[in-house]
């Protein structure tokens, strides 16, 4: 077991300052208080000296111990104890069963004679009930059998205060509050001596071994138990924490957080409370006493004192560390979270966990010291600056001083095994890609993502992209510099247009793609490059390449035109001057029309037109024979006949010249139909085309948006064309029963009868017909119906007229204006339909007066 | 160190297995293991609350502390060796009596450790009264497969005992086959079940102690809401 520097042995007290040449005087009982130290003699003198602290230059302490007064007791027996009331001035003595009050520093016992009759041992109470500060409470075991006295000790009187039996002869005792906690013959027990309840805590033979309990701390005892074992126990007759393990013969035992120290007769040894290990022994012989006083640890042999000088925590954790002992070392910085200021406690805790991980780290424990850096707020860059060329060249970090690890750089940490660096900068990696975004990273973020940077382009990370396209803090020099040497020119585009260099970002794209250097990040790097001129704010960057893209791929480079953001279209490029910049790309010209015309519906005669005719050239140009009308109609085509149909705006008659002669009937159709000139466009569509479904369509898609007449006009043109007589009068007549029956409704079945060649029959034209007559007789009854209402309102209108002049008003000298209430002298009055009369002056008035209450219409 | 809310203990006859269970459970491993000295204790987080296992010396000459250990316990777990049938009535005459000092309410769990080494099955039919004085005395592990002396119904007929020593109704505790169980520490065989068990079964009881009595002393630092009624046993 490797062990601890927990204490260091001083000496106090040497012999001759004691006893001198008395070679039989031994040693009996020790007291500290304060700087004041008591030594009993078995020869019955009371020795005080005073302790002194000094630190050597090493820093090590050292005691010198003044020697004050020594007084004899006048008995023949050694002193047994001694302990301090220093609040009283007092020291109390035992001596020769009796325990007598002495002044502190004359050493004279008090002139009332105060004393406790009757003692074999006593203990101090540390936690007094009584709460008065001028008294101290005393427990003893009495000479009497079996019995425990509690007394309370003022500066010159005593007063007993309870007496307690026990089940068996006590031996030793120690007190807490109520609580006396005992070594009975054969076993321990608590005994609140208030209520008298006893609990037993476990048996222990105090014939064979010498038993020792000890209060450790509120409510809590340590005491000495079968097997050599410390045990602890609290006065609730539980233990809580683990016992530790010593030797069998243990005499004395002693608590100095976080440690157990015990004394046998060869050593003293230093246990952890915290994991119950043995930390350090101490060579000691003929050691007889070990008491902690207020935190001082006094050893003594029958012939001197000595001090046990608790080294200090950080020094301990320190070597721990240096040993590579991390788990103990965190285990006994975390016991020391109580005895050390709060402040002070997390600035050494904080440092401990962060040498913790480095010496995890070294050992390429990743895990471990990710916690313990993550635990300890390590500043990042005290690991980042473990790797070289990693931190910026423009960092201002300098490593901790003095430094968390003993390491120069990764190499000398790996020594230069290639397999543990890789692990060690993979480690890196996901480390601070993991602490990049919390608070961590706060005030050094730029030197967490260059260093990020560096790693990711070294290791050729798919990361990297990642990093450089959202939020970062890479420093662009450094990180520049980084990706050049590497050849991450992709990547240094997009540093460069992180750091709002656009033109440079494109520039370096752009020779990838033209194979000047090379970078093989993206294989669609030009579709890349167009998008990233599509979103880009910078119009001039984008006139820069436009030629560029629309060489490379005129159809797929006149996007950074088409797809850009509508807003930013408007304000910043006018179409007019790209339309001039696509001259020479027509396909990529045709696009951008398209994009105009049908995209966002342009209502400009000059780029409609433009479109048809490039569409037409484009028709022309694929059927240069326009040779027939067997042909498929292209993609081209068929976007010309949309368009034509569906733009109001192109000039009709010039492209009407431009089509005259080239061999497009359909379109021909269509432009005429747009200068209304029906019949010669349906002349075209039946008799050049044959095309009936077409001229069918022309006759909806021309009545569009029109009233029914003039729908029904279309279709009795259409009819007529079917019905004049031509080569291909059958054919024609077929499509015209066909149109009469499907579209029955469009037509007017009176006008369509009298066209009808006689000698179709009845059967053939059946659906048209039933359809016409269904509709002719639902006309009629539905006009029945109307009519029928109408003259039955008429009728109700007359009822009401008769009834208003079937009675008469009798105007009299009895009768009153309603309004005025004088009486009517003319023949004219106005009356009200609820029956009232006024002058019609006065009803002219009242009108003009909205605030009077209106009686309603007059008649 | 935070103050445990509830006590586990583990009893039994030295080399039954104790210290390995433990081990097992809560550092995933199985070293050789020392005879334990005195005691030792693991604090277990389970859910918000902290459940210190003590783990207790076999040996006759820590006896007397077993019953400081089990004061205020909330479950104790009685540990034998399959193989060693003394083992389980040592239970009975020595270590039950421990148990006095528990809580009133405290959950018993009969744990027969050791099956790897007597795997019932390929085994079996092998040696009969292999019963080797060396068994007993532990140390015993390089043994070949050997016919198991004890079964789970012995533990389920003491698991009863208990239950009428401690005069409890069989009605009102977890049931027997609930509370038996059979573990290797070495291969980790049912080992997680048994403390999971017993975790689960122990909460409970520590809201219901904390419900019963209003604790001893004010602790500003916990906002925890006032404990709920017991919600009846788990199953």
């Amino acid at each position: 077991m490797m062990s601890t520097k927990a204490f260091a042995l001083v000496p106090a007290v040497e012999r001759e300052q004691l006893m001198g040449d008395r070679e039989r005087v031994s040693l009996e009982c020790v007291e500290c208080c304060g700087r004041n130290l008591y030594v009993g003699t078995s020869d019955c003198f009371v020795y005080h000296f005073l302790l002194e602290e000094e630190t050597a230059p090493g820093g090590s302490a050292t005691f010198t111990a003044t020697k004050q007064l020594h007084r004899h007791l006048g008995f023949k027996k050694p002193v047994n104890e001694l302990r301090a009331a220093s609040a009283l001035h007092r020291l109390l003595v035992l001596c020769d069963g009796s325990i007598t009050l002495v002044h502190m520093l004359s050493l004279e016992p008090v002139p009332s004679g105060a004393r406790i009759k009757g003692a074999t041992a006593f203990a101090l109470n540390e936690n007094p009930v009584s709460g008065d500060p001028f008294c101290v409470e005393v427990c003893i075991i009495s000479v009497k059998r079996r019995t425990i006295q509690v007394f309370l000790v003022y500066e010159d009187r005593v007063q007993i205060v309870r007496e307690v039996s026990t089940p068996e002869q006590p031996l030793a005792v120690a007190v807490d509050g109520h609580f006396l906690c005992l070594a009975l013959t054969t076993q321990y027990i608590i005994l609140n001596y208030s209520t008298g309840v006893a609990q037993d805590l476990f048996p222990f033979c105090s014939e064979e071994k010498r038993p020792i309990v000890k209060r450790i701390g509120r409510q809590e005892f340590l005491l000495a138990g079968p097997g050599g074992l410390g045990m602890f126990a609290t006065v609730a007759g539980i233990s809580q924490r683990a016992p530790v393990h010593w030797s069998e013969n243990v005499v004395g035992a002693a608590v100095c957080f976080p440690y157990v120290i015990a004394l046998d007769s060869e050593f003293i040894t230093v246990h952890s409370m915290l994991d119950q290990q043995q930390k350090q022994t101490l060579p000691f012989k003929e050691g007889h006493i070990l008491q902690d006083f207020e935190g001082r640890l006094i050893v003594a042999t029958s012939k001197g004192v000595y001090v046990l000088v608790p080294l200090p925590l950080e020094k301990q954790i320190q070597d721990l560390l240096a040993s590579r002992r991390v788990e103990e070392a965190l285990v006994l910085a975390k016991g020391a979270r109580r005895n050390i200021p709060k402040e002070k406690f997390q600035v050494m805790y904080r440092r401990i966990l962060q040498q913790a991980g480095f010496i995890q780290f070294a050992q390429l424990q990743f895990l471990e010291a990710k916690e313990l850096f993550r635990s300890g707020q390590l500043d990042v860059r005290e690991l980042i600056s473990l790797y070289p060329f990693l931190l910026p060249t423009s960092s201002s970090f300098t490593r901790s001083h003095p430094p968390l690890h003993e390491f120069a750089d990764l190499n000398q940490l790996t020594q230069g095994d290639q397999e543990k660096v890789a692990k060690c900068k993979r480690f890196l990696m996901s480390y601070l890609n993991e602490v990049r975004s919390t608070e961590v990273a706060n005030g050094y973020k730029e030197d967490i993502d260059t260093a990020l940077l560096k790693l990711y382009t070294e290791a050729d990370h798919d990361s990297l992209l990642d990093l450089l396209v959202t939020e970062n803090f890479c420093l662009l020099t450094d990180s520049a510099a980084w990706l050049e040497k590497h050849k991450k020119y992709f990547a240094l585009g997009l540093l460069y247009h992180y750091n709002h260099q656009d033109a440079a970002a494109v520039q370096l794209w752009v020779s990838i793609v033209n194979g000047d250097i090379h970078d093989s990040t993206r294989s669609d790097l030009y579709e890349y490059i167009v998008d990233f001129l599509t979103y880009s704010l910078d119009p001039d960057l984008v006139w820069q390449y436009a030629d560029w893209v629309l060489q490379k791929n005129p159809e797929v480079g006149v996007q950074v035109f088409t797809k850009r953001p509508v807003d930013d279209q408007q304000s910043r490029f006018n179409p007019d001057d790209i339309i001039n910049c696509l001259k020479k790309y027509p396909q990529a010209l045709v696009k951008y029309l398209e994009h105009l015309v049908v995209d966002r519906r342009l209502q400009k005669e000059g780029y409609h037109t433009h479109l048809a005719v490039l569409y037409l050239d484009e028709v022309l140009q694929q059927r240069p024979s326009a040779s027939g009308k067997d042909a498929e109609v292209t993609e081209t085509q068929a976007k010309l006949r949309r368009l034509l149909q569906q733009s109001d705006l192109y000039q009709v008659h010039f492209l009407l010249d431009r089509i005259r002669g080239a061999g497009l009937p359909m379109e021909s159709a269509i432009l005429l139909g747009k200068l209304e000139q029906h019949e010669e466009a349906l002349r075209i569509l039946v008799h050049e085309l044959a095309d009936f479904p077409a001229a069918e369509g022309y006759c909806l898609w021309r009545s569009e948006g029109r009233a029914p007449p003039y729908r029904r006009r279309l279709f009795q043109l259409l009819l007529a064309i079917y019905l004049s007589p031509g080569p291909s009068a059958p054919e024609l007549a077929v499509a015209a029963v066909d149109l009469l029956n499907r579209r029955a409704t469009e037509f007017d079945a009176a006008q369509v009868l009298q066209l009808l060649p006689g000698t179709w029959s009845v059967q053939l034209l059946c659906p048209f017909l039933m359809g016409a007559v269904r509709d002719s007789v639902h006309a009629r009854r539905t006009t029945q119906v109307a009519m029928g209402l109408a003259k039955s309102e008429n009728l109700i209108y007359k009822y009401d007229k008769m009834k208003l002049k079937g009675s008469s008003v009798r105007l009299s000298d009895k009768k009153l204006c309603q309004m005025c209430r004088n009486p009517f002298c003319e023949p004219v009055f106005v009356r009200y339909p609820n029956g009232g009369l006024v002058h019609t002056h006065c009803a002219a008035s009242r009108h003009t007066n909205p605030s009077s209450p209106s009686p309603g219409a007059r008649t | 160190m935070r103050k445990p809310d509830g006590k586990i203990v583990l009893l039994g006859d030295m080399n039954v297995g104790k210290t390995s269970l433990l081990q097992r459970y809560m550092e995933r491993r199985f070293p050789d293991t020392v005879s334990t000295v005195g005691g030792a204790f693991y604090l277990k987080q389970w859910r918000s609350y902290n459940i210190s296992i003590w783990d207790t010396a076999g040996r006759e000459q820590f006896h007397g502390l077993g019953s400081m250990y089990c004061r205020g316990a909330a479950a104790v777990i009685l540990t034998y060796d399959v193989n060693n049938a003394q083992s389980l009535l040592e239970l009975e005459d020595r270590f039950l009596g421990l148990t006095d000092t528990a809580s009133a309410d405290c959950l018993f769990a009969i744990v027969g450790n050791k099956v790897d080494l007597s795997e019932e099955g390929p085994g079996e039919g092998g040696q009969e009264g292999g019963q080797g004085p060396g068994l007993a005395g532990g140390g015993g592990c390089a043994a070949p497969r050997l016919p198991k002396q004890v079964q789970l119904e012995d533990a389920v007929a003491f698991y009863k005992k208990i239950l009428k020593y401690k005069m409890l109704d069989e009605k009102e505790v977890p049931a027997a086959e609930q509370m038996c169980f059979e573990t290797s520490a070495k291969t980790g065989h049912n080992v997680d079940l048994l403390f999971e068990t017993l975790f689960d079964m122990v909460v409970p009881v520590i809201l219901q102690q904390r419900a019963q009595g209003p604790p001893q002393t004010v602790d500003i630092t916990s906002s925890r809401p006032p404990a709920r009624t017991r919600s009846g046993c788990c199953a």
